[in-house]
């Protein structure tokens, strides 16, 4: 059973992972200018409240109540969490935080992997040509483009697109996620608009990725075409499609780290694509978080994007294990 | 010939013993490889019979070209090498080098047996290997899975395998010598007669060497096979081989029955192999290694014997061309001073 | 007469003669394609202007806020910015922060990040394990979002602070590379018979591991640049950061969310300017990576 050893422990290191970075996040809002929880509650103290009032108020807002011994404090803050209670809006009053990020979270999610999917599929299949072609122009020319893109900023390639397909060539709506015309609904219109409006972020997404998929998949299938199996499987007479389903297989292994990885690249990269596109996701709520000084938000939206891609990381090593037999019984 | 081996009636031929052995010969074989200074030959002008139901050994040191040869038997010259003339011919299939490429995937396997000098990572990592025979077997169009599966356990016993946990394995989970056996099975499986093993127990350690060389030699007495072995080791090759031939830089420069070539070596080059090798008794400080290094594609000489740089009986004469065989009975050689002394 | 194993004169020189040669063809590497030849070029060139730069132009740059975005032409062959000061003056200038950022957090990250994988990678076991815990873990989180966050409380924006903030979140990467490379030389014949000898590690590290380890770092480390310049390019862009000077990311920033430069065909050269600045560098360092790639390992030079 040492499977399942492995499993729970990858599970284990999941949780920690997630418990260090909310407490990395308690101490981070404590220590941000004017400890604004603070500030929160002597504000409300000049408002006429009483120092209980006050600090129930605050403790409303924030999750935890400042002047309370730090442990207190601690404890309340980690309590909340795992009831999914992030605390409340400082710039919209009364709000809370989740209901905030989780209405911003299906715009990026949904995107991020519509992008995902699309680079997969496109950079897997140009890695594999690559690989394949790679002692002529058309090889090189892949790997190059492949490397560029992996290398060049994300807000480069979202300028670039939001540029040249919306002002240049005015193909795709100016940013924001749907047109006020239509009525929200399941109705032809409101999706259809949601559609134009996300093709140009998702190629954006997509884009951001390309390169890390294309250019792994190449090398791991560099690598296992110059395996010895290989070569002893076309000597013993088998099938090309057979073959090429053994080189497929152990090609698509390292993949799957780049699952992961991808994964926090996207979201590292919403910040920039939701702001230059004008979209109502999760980076667009972190930035403006941060100009609103709307603390708690920034909290918030910080820690379910830190929390996914753990979580997105813990699946992906999850799975390996299943994946390929060399590391089940070791 | 049709995709389809019958396995059962292979069954019956084995035992009965009848069926002609299989004669393998290359004809005046060259392989060349592009190199900044133009395309050199790795195989020169070599030309070499298998003895047909017997085993051939063929020895040389890294980079004398015999991978290069055993590979290019089914026609799988690496890149970006090619074959620049030459024939493989072999009884019941005409010049292998002629084949087109459905043919000659259906030769490589089931007519021709290759057992890899990696044996240690001949198999996909990912699959078990019983599975990976059921490949095995339908790529060649194998349609009775039971018989294919029976022929590799009895396979596995001859070698000494539990068959049951082998085929359930995956080959990480399998030892040196058991990955080594488990080639030699997917080499005979089909019921191919030829068999080329190339350096079977290089990364062996002494005992599972000694294991599998008993294994070569049953396996090829029970199944009368031809067989060709391919070795740096002339240990190796002294003790399992009927005849012997032996290559440096791409030619074969001598080629005899074992004993005699052993006993009585006629190119300064075997003569010096032999006598790089330290014996068991005796005075170590007999063995001397041969002087120089052996050479690799850019530097052999392009002019005269390839062998001159090293050799220590060089003469002016060895400079001008490449000597020619000198055959003697059932030996040959090809050395202007051995020749000389002889005549 | 059988050969001696003492060379003559002439086999000596004819040896250094063609390892001579043979480092040469190696070095040839960098520049034997005309894209290898460019990217030498448009590093140099870069890295010229990142030295030089600011001594080519007064301290506060001269404005005309007559001619605010003016299009590319003789007087300024890359237009204006907001303020009437010279988009080309402004790269030159703004380039000395970008480069030293991204070079300085490139040190970091190679200092800590080889320390790290030398570490976990010869020493396997508990110590190494709780070092790949913390690397797999700087790994995993997003940097950016990390940087954003930090950036409400510290004010990284001079330029040893912006190094260091970017060090501090990007050595993952390479101490994973170095970690692997370690592990497999330390199981390889000259580090077994070091130990055997019962050479202190350190030691061993130092003369036997480490130089073995130095290619890929040096190839990591190109790639890391590109990301570095990514990331401090793109927090002055968000205004994530405050800007103390101009830098290309100011820039960016000025001209998408002020200028509206990327709704208009105005400024155009504003706005492309640093793009273009960006994408020759990022192109330039990938050519090289892959031709220091080829560099160490003979065997990816294909056969021409």
């Amino acid at each position: 059973m040492r499977l399942a050893r492995l499993l729970a422990a990858k599970l284990v290191a999941g949780i920690v992972m997630i418990w260090v970075v909310a407490s990395a996040t308690f101490f981070l809002v404590l220590d941000m200018p004017g400890n604004p929880a603070q500030a929160q509650e002597a504000q409300d103290i000049l408002h006429g409240m009483t120092p209980e009032q006050a600090q129930r108020a605050t403790a409303a807002m924030f999750g935890f109540v400042p002047k309370q011994p730090l442990a207190d404090q601690y404890g309340h803050y980690l309590w909340q969490l795992l009831h999914f209670d992030l605390g409340q809006s400082i710039a919209q009053e009364g709000t809370p935080v989740a209901h905030i990020v989780a209405s911003a979270f299906p715009w990026t999610v949904v995107l991020a992997l519509s992008g995902i999917l699309v680079s997969f599929l496109l950079g897997v299949s140009l890695g594999v040509i690559a690989a394949v072609k790679r002692s002529g122009l058309l090889g090189d020319s892949l790997t190059l483009g492949g490397a560029v893109i992996n290398g060049l900023p994300t807000f480069v390639i979202a300028i670039l697109l939001f540029y040249l397909f919306t002002t240049i060539w005015a193909l795709f709506p100016q940013g924001g996620n749907v047109s006020v015309v239509y009525d929200p609904g399941w109705n032809a219109g409101y999706i259809g608009s949601i559609v134009t409006h996300a093709v140009l972020p998702v190629i954006a997404y997509a884009l951001a990725t390309l390169g890390a998929w294309l250019l792994t998949t190449k090398s791991s299938v560099v690598s296992v075409l110059g395996d010895d199996f290989i070569l002893a499987a076309e000597l013993r007479g088998l099938r090309p499609l057979t073959v090429a389903r053994y080189i497929t297989r152990n090609a698509m292994l390292p993949l799957f780290t780049i699952l992961a990885i991808a994964l926090g690249l996207l979201f590292s990269g919403s910040v920039f694509i939701e702001d230059v596109f004008n979209y109502p996701g999760l980076g667009q709520l972190m930035i403006s978080s941060i100009t609103t000084k709307d603390f708690p938000v920034l909290d918030g939206a910080f820690l379910l994007i830190i929390v996914a891609v753990i979580v997105a990381n813990t699946l992906a090593d999850l799975a390996y294990p299943l994946i390929d037999p060399r590391i089940r019984r070791r | 010939m049709t995709g389809e081996a019958d396995l059962a009636t292979a069954d019956a031929l084995d035992r009965t013993g009848s069926g002609a052995a299989v004669a393998v010969r290359v004809q005046d074989l060259t392989v060349t490889f592009p190199t900044p200074d133009g395309p050199l030959p790795a195989v020169a002008g070599v030309s070499l019979s298998l003895v047909p139901g017997g085993i051939t050994g063929l020895v040389g040191e890294s980079g004398s070209g015999k991978s290069t040869l055993a590979l290019t038997l089914l026609n799988a010259v690496p890149f970006p090498g090619h074959v620049a003339a030459g024939a493989v011919s072999v009884d019941g299939i005409g010049d292998v080098l002629a084949l087109r490429r459905a043919e000659l995937r259906r030769v490589r396997g089931a007519k021709l047996g290759y057992v890899f000098q990696a044996s240690q990572n001949s198999l996909n990592p990912l699959k078990q290997v019983g599975k990976q025979l059921l490949d095995l077997g339908r790529s060649h169009g194998v349609r009775d899975r039971r018989a294919l599966l029976r022929r590799a356990r009895q396979l596995m016993d001859e070698m000494g395998m539990d068959a049951a946990r082998v085929l359930a394995s995956y080959q990480h989970e399998l030892s040196g010598g058991m990955r080594q056996r488990v080639g030699i099975v997917f080499a005979l499986v089909l019921n191919a007669h030829v068999l080329i093993l190339d350096e079977p127990t290089t990364a062996l350690d002494m005992l599972s060497q000694a294991a599998v060389l008993d294994i070569i030699r049953k396996v090829h007495r029970e199944h009368h096979l031809t067989t060709l072995i391919i070795s740096h080791d002339v240990g190796v090759i002294g003790d399992l081989a009927d005849r012997m031939a032996v290559m440096y830089a791409g030619r074969i420069v001598e080629e005899g029955p074992t004993a005699a070539v052993l006993a009585n070596p006629m190119h300064p080059y075997t003569r010096g192999l032999l006598t790089a090798m330290p014996r068991i008794s005796g005075d170590i400080g007999a063995a001397r290694p041969l002087p120089g290094r052996p050479p690799d594609l850019a530097s052999i000489p392009r002019a005269g014997c390839v062998f001159r740089p090293r050799c220590p009986l060089a003469t002016d004469g060895c400079a001008a061309a490449e000597p020619p065989d000198t055959v003697l009975l059932d030996r040959r050689f090809a050395c202007y001073v051995t020749a000389g002394e002889l005549a | 007469m059988t050969a001696t194993t003492a060379l003559t004169p002439e086999q000596l020189q004819r040896g250094l003669r063609r390892s001579r040669q043979r480092a040469a063809r190696r070095w040839a590497l960098l520049v034997n394609t005309p894209g290898r030849a460019l990217s030498c070029l448009i590093l140099a060139v870069f890295a010229a202007l990142a030295i030089v730069g600011p001594y080519l132009y007064p301290a506060n740059l001269p404005i005309n806020p007559k001619n605010i975005y003016a299009p590319p032409s003789l007087a300024h062959l890359l237009g204006t910015d907001f303020e009437g000061a010279d988009t080309l003056a402004l790269i030159v200038t703004g380039a000395r922060y970008v480069l030293f950022a991204a070079a300085l957090a490139a040190l970091i990250t190679v200092v800590i990040g080889t320390a790290a994988g030398l570490a976990a990678g010869y020493y396997p076991g508990l110590a190494g394990s709780s070092i790949m815990r913390v690397t797999d873990f700087v790994l995993a989180i997003p940097g950016f979002p990390v940087l954003l966050v930090l950036a409400t409380i510290w004010n990284f924006g001079s330029l040893w602070e912006m190094a260091v903030a970017l060090g501090v979140f990007g050595w993952g990467g390479i101490a994973r590379a170095v970690r692997a490379q370690t592990l497999s030389l330390r199981e390889r014949g000259f580090v077994e018979a070091a130990r055997g000898l019962g050479l202190p590690g350190g030691h061993i590290i130092r003369t036997e591991i480490l130089p073995n380890v130095a290619p890929y770092i040096g190839m990591n480390l190109m790639l890391q640049l590109t990301g570095f310049i990514y990331i401090e390019v793109g927090l002055f862009f968000l205004g994530a950061v405050p800007y103390s000077t101009n830098n290309w990311g100011v820039m960016l920033n000025n001209a998408v969310f002020q200028a509206n430069a990327v709704t208009s065909p105005r400024a155009l050269a504003y706005l492309l300017s640093p793009l273009i600045c960006i994408l020759l560098i990022t192109i330039a360092l990938v050519t090289l990576a892959n031709a220091v790639d080829e560099f160490f390992n003979p065997r990816l030079r294909r056969v021409r």
